[in-house]
């Protein structure tokens, strides 16, 4: 679905530097992967760079198998040459995303908002779907307000249930659960993890709850830091062993 | 990759779900556009419906559009040609002296002297003033004139004309019909308009002439005529006392002995052996008819032949060219110099009538000229006289002789216009000129150019052209008033407008961040605050619209007991209306600009985790 190899990203904030460093990353479909690490270990740079809104500063191969006859969108090839409307609509198209705070546009009612990538996608979500897939998550009576009379777990299942919608490749959700109790998180990650079998998306969850996610996920990453010099951090990403599966 | 459009078409729809969700705010930016608007389209209004107010009276009156002459100077027929066909006259009619224009109107008690004025169709003085362009035998009178004469449109008044002549007071009476009585505006003084023949008539009786038309008796308009000398022949040369007499008080100025070679030029016969031979001359100015009476009284008593000539008229005849003399001498002149009589009356001042005056001898030569015949001629002059000569005998000189009258009258054609009638065959004085023109433009816009124009032709006019162009000025002074608020307006609602959505941009960075996430483009994004800058711009517009009608309805009420129905002091004019909509929208447009640009720097990755 997804493959990252040799991938360098380089940010420096003042006269500090720090330098991601991802060999391999890779996520199939039906699968659900966790990214776990401390802050400021590169968990959210690597979803940027997944999620097709931070530009790597090298890598040797980004590929998005999004039709898996066809041979796979090159990303790599996509930010080289800065076609940013190309970026747009792969982003539009395969993938959904899950933001700490849902990310629901205040604006507009929860129904609108899971609405919308099928609507700028072009197509349409089949009427119903997303009345049962409410139902599913519990959210029936919540469809038609807006997002701020909503608790938090509703708006993040709601965020949930927009990223999903319009039926994805790839789910991305960063920091699902921060902002809910712990049983509340096992209730969405329960339910990301349900979506992305029936669904066959790709789901990458980045985490600092680690013993939650290790008990669903499929596979999961984490991130060795070493100090390279006084004003250098270099974070280099691994797979942990001893996932769920 | 489908659906490549629908993401730029979901902006909109977003971009307005954003203006409703924070509709406070949107209200507020609405308010303030309308509250530029508003008073600019107010101002405008008003600017354009006083104008307006101010031209339609100018153009409602035809006072306005009049172009008078101040000085009283002959125009020619031609000169009235020319002007008819310059661009912006709409109506023009000659007038007569203003001594001449005045008729006498019987009055219920007594009588009183009006104003006789020529129109002709589309006298607009006449039409928009309630009248109808009278006929022959009509006339339309104004106000006062009819309150005067006591009568309504379908009376009759009765006009006299008075002249005098040889002392004597004369008069004729015309019966006319008021065709229509004018509205007040049309004028406070007592006046008679009729149409043109009839003025002319008038002027002609004055004159003492006669109009047969209508039964009014007095001279016909013959040309008279004019002689450059006169040869005096006596059989004793005169005593000089009395040759110096003749130049005295006689009109003559020079008297000079003269060879008979030069009697021949003049006269076509040479004197008889011995005789005595003067000829008179008023050196710059021609002879009368009165200095011939004036040496014929000198010399009563004497035998002599007194013979006016009139020198080098040339006829023209076909292909060849007469050279005629003229003799019309009495039977004692005749038999005193051998000459025969011809069939025409001796010389006396008057004219021959009866077609005498174009009777005419040949040499017996010219065989053909003789068989009765008239010959067609023709004479140079002021105009080219197509004239015809009667054959009335022979004669035994070598040049054709006709009535010395004649010749008179050639001499003054050369001077003056003179017509021939081949019916009664006379000559008839062509009428020399106007004294006077009434002048309409089209338009008050067309005023100043004519005014000018007849000014630098050295023509004295008066117009309401300070009227015309105080309005002019007035328009101009508004329009710039206009612009230097409409500028400030405008400088105002663009600076709201960019405030306001750059401020909508920055407060929105995260969820603009997130729809970039979800797959809008930075090209579609850019169009997220254009589209909020021109829904706010359509809505200001149409608030603005909305409180220019209540504003321009109170004003118009208010005003409502100074305007005649139909008129407006506050009117947009309608051409105005979209050219305003569109660059009201264009600047919304342009000012969104700004926060566009700021839209597509938005980087997703810094804004998405903001709270």
């Amino acid at each position: 679905m997804v493959r990252l190899e040799g991938l360098v990203k380089t940010r420096s904030q003042g006269d500090s530097v720090f330098e991601l460093r991802v060999p391999v990353f890779e996520v199939g479909p039906g699968r659900m992967v966790a990214v776990v690490g401390e802050s400021g270990c590169g968990k959210s740079t690597l979803l940027d760079i997944l999620a097709l809104v931070m530009a790597p500063t090298s890598v040797d191969r980004f590929e998005i198998a999004a039709h898996p006859p066809a041979p796979p969108a090159d990303a790599a090839a996509m930010w080289a040459r800065g076609d940013e409307g190309g970026l747009a609509a792969l982003r539009r198209e395969f993938f959904g995303y899950v933001l700490q705070t849902g990310g629901l546009l205040p604006f507009l009612t929860v129904r609108r908002n899971i609405e919308l990538p099928g609507s700028i996608n072009g197509g349409s979500v089949p009427p119903g779907r997303i009345d049962a897939l409410a139902r599913g998550m519990g959210l029936e009576g919540c469809l038609d307000r807006m997002p701020s009379s909503l608790s938090i777990g509703q708006r993040q299942r709601a965020a949930i249930l927009r990223a999903l919608a319009h039926g994805p490749h790839l789910v991305l959700a960063d920091e699902p659960t921060a902002a809910v109790d712990k049983a509340r998180a096992r209730v969405i990650l329960d339910d990301m993890h349900r979506l992305a079998r029936e669904e066959s998306a790709a789901v990458v969850v980045v985490t600092h709850d680690t013993d939650l996610v290790m008990e669903l996920a499929d596979a999961a990453y984490t991130f060795d830091l070493e100090a390279v010099s006084a004003g250098m951090t270099r974070s280099v990403c691994r797979p942990v062993h001893g996932g769920a599966s | 990759m489908k659906g490549q459009g629908s993401p730029l078409r979901q902006i909109p729809l977003l971009a307005a779900a954003h203006l409703r969700h924070e509709w406070v705010l949107t209200l507020c930016l609405v308010i303030a556009l309308a509250a530029v608007i508003s008073p600019l389209l107010v101002l405008l209004g008003l600017k354009h419906g006083t104008i307006q107010t101010l031209r339609e009276r100018l153009v409602e009156d035809p006072v306005f559009r009049e172009i008078r002459p101040t000085q009283t100077r002959e125009f020619s027929p031609e000169w009235f040609d020319g002007l008819a066909a310059w661009p912006g006259v709409g109506f023009l009619t000659p007038t007569i002296l203003p001594l001449s224009s005045v008729i006498t109107v019987a009055l219920p008690q007594g009588t009183s002297l009006f104003d006789l004025i020529p129109t002709a169709p589309g006298d607009p003085l006449i039409l928009e003033n309630g009248g109808v362009v009278p006929g022959d035998g009509e006339v339309v009178l104004t106000a006062e004139a009819a309150r005067l004469a006591g009568v309504a449109t379908g009376g009759e008044i009765t006009a006299r004309v008075t002249r005098s002549r040889g002392g004597r007071s004369e008069a004729v009476e015309a019966k006319l019909k008021v065709a229509a009585v004018l509205e007040s505006r049309a004028g406070s003084l007592p006046r008679v308009y009729a149409p043109l023949p009839f003025v002319l008539d008038v002027e002609g009786y004055k004159e003492g002439y006669a109009a047969p038309g209508r039964g009014w008796p007095g001279e016909t308009p013959q040309p008279y005529p004019s002689f450059d000398g006169a040869v005096l022949l006596l059989p004793d040369p005169l005593p000089p006392i009395v040759r110096s007499g003749l130049i005295i008080n006689t009109g003559f100025g020079r008297i000079a002995d003269v060879k008979p070679g030069r009697v021949r030029e003049l006269l076509g016969f040479e004197p008889p052996e011995g005789f005595a031979a003067y000829d008179l001359l008023t050196p710059g100015s021609p002879v009368t008819a009165s200095s011939l009476r004036a040496i014929d009284a000198k010399l009563r008593g004497y035998s002599r032949a007194l013979l006016p000539y009139a020198e080098g008229v040339v006829l023209k005849a076909g292909e060849g060219e007469l050279r005629p003399v003229g003799l019309s001498p009495s039977a004692e002149e005749a038999a005193m110099l051998g000459l025969a009589q011809p069939p025409w009356p001796a010389f006396s001042g008057w004219l021959p009538e009866s077609g005498a005056l174009v009777d005419s001898l040949w040499p017996a030569g010219a065989a053909g000229n003789v068989n009765g015949t008239a010959v067609d001629v023709r004479a140079p002059g002021v105009k080219e006289l197509d004239f015809l000569l009667r054959p009335a005998g022979t004669t035994t000189l070598e040049r054709p002789v006709v009535p010395v009258e004649l010749l008179g009258v050639l001499r003054t054609a050369a001077q003056r216009g003179v017509t021939f009638d081949r019916q009664t065959l006379t000559f008839r004085m062509a009428r020399g000129g106007y004294r006077g023109f009434r002048l309409y433009a089209a338009s008050i816009d067309d005023v100043p150019a004519i005014y000018h124009r007849l000014k630098d032709q050295g023509v004295e006019v008066a117009a309401e052209v300070e009227a015309i162009e105080r309005i002019r000025v007035l328009d101009q002074g508004l329009s710039r008033l206009f612009w230097l608020i409409a500028a400030l307006g405008l400088c105002g609602g663009t600076g709201v407008l960019v405030a306001s959505l750059y401020a909508a941009v920055e407060r929105r960075r995260r969820d603009l961040g997130v729809l970039r996430l979800l797959g809008f483009a930075r090209r579609h994004v850019f169009f997220f605050p254009v589209a909020q800058g021109l829904i706010i711009a359509v809505l200001g517009l149409a608030a603005g619209f909305g409180g220019y009608a209540v504003l321009a309805g109170a004003i118009n009420r208010a005003f409502a007991m100074d305007l005649a129905p139909g008129e407006a002091f506050c009117i947009l004019p309608g051409t105005y209306v979209p050219l305003f909509c569109l660059s009201t929208v264009a600047l919304a447009g342009l000012a969104s600009l700004v926060a566009a640009w700021r839209a597509t720097c938005i980087d997703p990755a810094e804004v998405i985790r903001e709270q």
